[in-house]
């Protein structure tokens, strides 16, 4: 669907859950069948295989017009989402679903189309449409492509194939019970269970061929506080590649517990501040603010556009010097690690931000051709009826050197922000918003009164020149980040000051 | 190929299977989208797809399988997949299904002209409105223009004897371009939806939009913090209308997780709010002969000139609140189970003319885009970004970026004072520009 801006957003939830909600009116045809919308997520059965050969013979017709590159991306995905809600289990959905896409690079035109049938037939048909874009053009002789083996950053020990429900449900009632116990004024618990196994087979005209299968667990609690005059829904989330041993390590119990104590803090939260104030962010999920401010305008895609903010910034001081920002897909099992990206490049550790220097833009195939830079691993798709487009991993910044407590206890007022909901950045003002979930007042230098869920707002660039202390406590959290497609990411940030955002309270200091 | 007896078949095979009732939603479908940029094409995507999702009831147990193999291999893979996982869920006497035999009607929903416009003549459509765009010398860079469109059909069969099914297609418009001036960049965006070809908007009209809505915010001054009064422009109203959305939806209501739960029959904003959900607009593009499980749609006053009028259901929460569903099961498509959502959802255009209401104010902020998640359902509680003009005296004095507003949603709907005629229905989701009285602004 067409938006009426480029803007793009990062948040703790599924996108689907979250306009399940309906926390924010959209511009789209809401109610035209989803296949309109091409938002249908992937979901599919039995293993499709190809021969070699098969694969070989389609990425020929698809250069058979012209053009430098064609792909073939086969994928199949078995999801299970289990939801338990008021002390019910009231659905569990199962998703089957394959299919397979052909793309064609022509210079900067590319040409793709979709099947879900995973035949000779339709992918020679699908190779057919996606050739359109190159009629005419020179043509790249395809190398044959051949198997090869990768390093992998992702293990598992129990596979979720091999997982009985009952574990999943005795998983999920550990965390429902655990938040309800908190405290008398947790009303409701909801509990949101997925996982998934996705495989993908890529094979392009360079040669390349890889096959490979990721498991995903993703599970959120949310938990109503009610209080005498207001209520607050608490949430948190757990998310890793991984098999279910996830559960050994983070404790759905303690993910519920700490939901449900967000949900009780808040209700005595009280009018946020409005105006220009210091920040200090805790550390954690808060990285989302560096990834939509930062991370989006450094995309290669709008670079090569020369749309972004960041355009004719490399090798020049943007930041100040105590941040440096990377992005990393290799971070054992993290929510934003695969073992390559859905081009098949190798994940690696790119760093972005050097001591406030720009190093480095995140490229896809067709953006690092057109900037002659390197490869980076951040090709990706929601699923096999996306085009690869340019996405972040595991994005944060890297850990510093000041102590967290020395940071708080030095910023004389402002903001304690614990928590962020998620946001939206324009890459090409570079202007960004964020929502609080959990944030007090800074009250010489102490963490004082809970704080409503105040808008923080700014740019891009004031804010990196704005980060003054950056502490060494570097943490993670899992979330959704979405460009037109969806893509599982982490964040992540040490607790960090930014002096002077602009917060969106509701009453005058 | 017949979608709706395969339905009937599939319904009828998860109950020999062991379902006591079940349900079988089906969609198929195409889609094409273009994008150009610079006057080339840069990407076009062409596809057809389909799916089957199976939603059974196992003594009052509901689970739900879906498959885009629709094989008989596969779906009957599927159905036993779903069966077998209703062994696990909580029995519900609510869990049932609609008996609703009757259907909405609509008229212009499906366009099957679409299809056979040539494809270099929607390249060329998309073509000139990027030129068009660029034309305004303070246009510097295009961020592309858009050509989509789809079509599709929806098939819901169920065992209380409910087959029906519909057509329907979209098509949009839409560009993105960039205004500079020194060091400055501002981004201007406009798109248009409509259910046929020849009822989007003129090319020249969206890309002027487009083109100011990038060049009239460049040289923003800052504004004070202050409370002041502020009209939402009728492109931005939306930000208010999602908030409401989640506190209306009847679950939630019955959760206890809505700031309007208690409120049914009371006035919860000014005279001059009255809300809508209508699923039956000709030519809609929300509109839809029946919701996503097959239930007839309405139109249906939700607030009623400031008093709250009613909630939203589907089927299954309908029975649990003890009322009839109000035809709002919305899908996410055939891989999920119904929720609950709105069709389209408006607020009713008031008398004002917008510069009427620009000349009655004499301080204030005229805001053209509002950033964040909108009113929060759960407490009413507000804050977000916010872009537009600063008024003096009744005039625009100059753009405004990088502030904020805030405040509760009972400050807001209680506090609309003015409400002008330029309610645009081509939108899922929209009000006419209105004003607040006082808001708090969050600037210097």
């Amino acid at each position: 669907m067409i938006m009426k801006h480029r803007s793009y957003f990062v948040e703790d939830i599924p996108r689907r859950k979250f306009l399940e909600l309906s926390l924010k009116g959209g511009v789209a045809l809401a109610a035209t069948p989803s296949l309109l919308r091409g938002l249908l997520a992937g979901q599919a059965p039995s293993k499709p295989q190809l021969a070699l050969e098969d694969l070989n013979r389609v990425i020929r017709h698809a250069l058979s017009k012209g053009g430098e590159f064609g792909e073939v991306y086969v994928e199949h995905r078995i999801s299970r989402s289990i939801l338990l809600e008021e002390g019910k289990f009231k659905s569990a959905v199962f998703g089957i679903s394959q299919g397979a896409g052909v793309r064609v690079i022509s210079g900067d035109k590319t040409g793709y189309a979709y099947t879900d049938e995973i035949t000779q037939e339709k992918l020679i048909r699908a190779a057919e449409v996606a050739s359109f874009v190159a009629r005419g053009a020179k043509a790249v002789k395809p190398v044959d492509i051949k198997a090869e083996d990768r390093p992998s950053y992702i293990t598992v020990k129990v596979p979720l194939q091999t997982v009985a429900d009952e574990k999943r449900l005795e998983i999920m009632k550990r965390a429902h019970d655990a938040a309800l116990a908190y405290d008398s004024r947790i009303k409701m618990a909801s509990i949101d269970y997925y996982d998934e196994v996705r495989g993908r087979s890529i094979a392009n005209s360079e040669g390349l061929y890889l096959v490979d299968e990721l498991p995903l667990i993703f599970f959120i609690v949310q938990t109503l506080g009610v209080g005498n005059n207001t209520s607050h829904m608490g949430r948190e989330r757990l998310s890793r590649h991984s098999g279910v041993e996830i559960f050994d390590e983070l404790k759905p119990e303690d993910a519920a517990r700490n939901c449900a104590r967000e949900s009780i803090v808040m209700l005595e939260a009280k009018d946020a501040p409005a105006g220009k104030m210091d920040v200090v962010m805790q550390n954690g999920w808060g990285g989302v603010l560096v990834h939509e401010a930062v991370g989006h305008p450094l995309e290669g895609d709008n670079i090569a556009r020369q749309t972004g903010v960041f355009v004719g910034k490399l090798g020049k001081k943007v930041a100040s010097e105590k941040f440096t920002m990377v992005d990393d897909g290799t971070l054992p099992c993290f929510r934003g690690t695969t073992d390559y990206d859905d081009e098949g490049t190798q994940m690696k550790r790119n760093v972005l931000i050097q001591d406030g220097v720009l190093v480095k833009f995140m490229t896809d195939v067709l953006s690092a051709k057109q900037l002659n830079m390197e490869r980076t691993g951040n090709g990706r798709r929601e699923s096999f009826r996306n085009i690869p487009i340019v996405r972040m991993t595991n994005t944060f910044i890297d850990r510093g050197k000041d102590k967290p407590a020395e940071i708080l206890s030095s910023t004389k007022s402002g903001i304690y922000v614990q928590s962020l909901s998620g946001g939206s950045v324009n890459p090409t003002t570079g202007v960004f918003n964020f929502t609080c979930r959990e944030a007090y007042l800074i009250e010489d230098g102490k963490k004082t009164t809970p704080v409503k869920g105040a808008t923080l707002i700014g740019n891009c660039l004031d804010v990196i020149l704005g980060i003054d202390a950056v502490g060494d406590d570097l943490d993670f959290g899992p979330g959704i980040c979405g460009k037109g497609q969806a893509a599982e990411v982490a964040a992540g940030q040490p607790t960090v000051r930014i002096r002077g955002i602009n917060v969106g309270g509701s009453r005058a200091r | 190929m017949d979608y709706k007896g395969l339905a009937e078949q599939l319904v009828s095979k998860c109950l020999k299977k062991g379902a006591d009732a079940a349900e079988v939603y089906i969609e198929n479908g195409r889609n094409l989208s273009i994008e150009v940029r610079k006057g080339e094409v840069e990407t076009v995507e062409e596809a057809a797809s389909y799916g089957a999702g199976f939603r059974v009831f196992v003594k009052g147990k509901m689970a739900f399988a879906s498959s885009n193999d629709l094989g008989q291999k596969a779906l009957e893979d599927a159905i036993g997949r779903a069966i077998e996982f209703a062994k696990i869920t909580t029995p519900d006497p609510n869990n049932v299904l609609p008996d609703d035999k009757g259907m909405s009607e609509i008229g212009g929903l499906y366009d099957s002209q679409i299809v056979k416009i040539p494809m270099e003549q929607k390249i060329q459509l998309a073509k000139k409105l990027e030129q068009l765009a660029m034309k305004d010398p303070r246009i510097t860079k295009s961020d592309g223009a858009r050509y989509g469109e789809g079509e599709g059909e929806v098939v819901i069969a169920n065992s209380n004897g409910l087959a029906k099914s519909y057509q329907s297609s979209a098509c949009s418009l839409g560009v993105s371009v960039v205004a500079e001036k020194g060091d400055q960049k501002s981004s201007g965006g406009e798109f248009c939806g409509a259910r046929s070809y020849i009822d989007l908007k003129p090319a020249e009209q969206v890309a002027e939009k487009a083109a100011r809505d990038a060049y009239e915010m460049l040289d923003p001054r800052p504004v004070k913090t202050q409370k002041a009064s502020v009209i939402f422009h009728a492109d931005v109203g939306y930000a208010l209308l999602g908030g409401i959305l989640g506190a209306v939806n009847g679950e939630r209501v019955l959760q206890g997780a809505s700031f309007l739960g208690q409120k049914l029959g009371q006035k919860i904003g000014s005279e001059l709010v009255t809300l809508i959900d209508d699923g039956t607009l000709d030519k809609g593009v929300a509109s839809e002969p029946f919701d996503g499980e097959g239930v007839s749609t309405q139109k249906r006053i939700i607030v009623d000139k400031g008093v709250l009028k009613g909630f939203m259901y589907n089927t299954i929460v309908a029975k649990r609140a003890g009322v009839r569903s109000t035809g709002n099961a919305s899908r996410g498509g055939f891989t999920s189970l119904p929720g609950i959502g709105p069709h389209q959802f408006y607020m009713v255009a008031g008398q004002a003319k917008p510069e009427e209401i620009i000349k009655a104010t004499k301080i204030g902020l005229l805001v053209k885009e509002v950033t964040g998640y909108g009113i929060n359902p759960v407490n009413g509680n507000f804050s977000g970004g916010a872009s537009g003009f600063w008024i003096e005296d009744g005039k625009i004095a100059f753009p405004a970026k990088g502030l904020t507003i805030a405040g509760t949603a009972d400050e807001m709907l209680n506090g609309i004072e003015m409400v002008a005629d330029d309610l645009d229905l081509s939108r899922a989701r929209t009000t006419p520009t209105f004003r607040i009285k006082l808001l708090q602004i969050g600037g210097e």
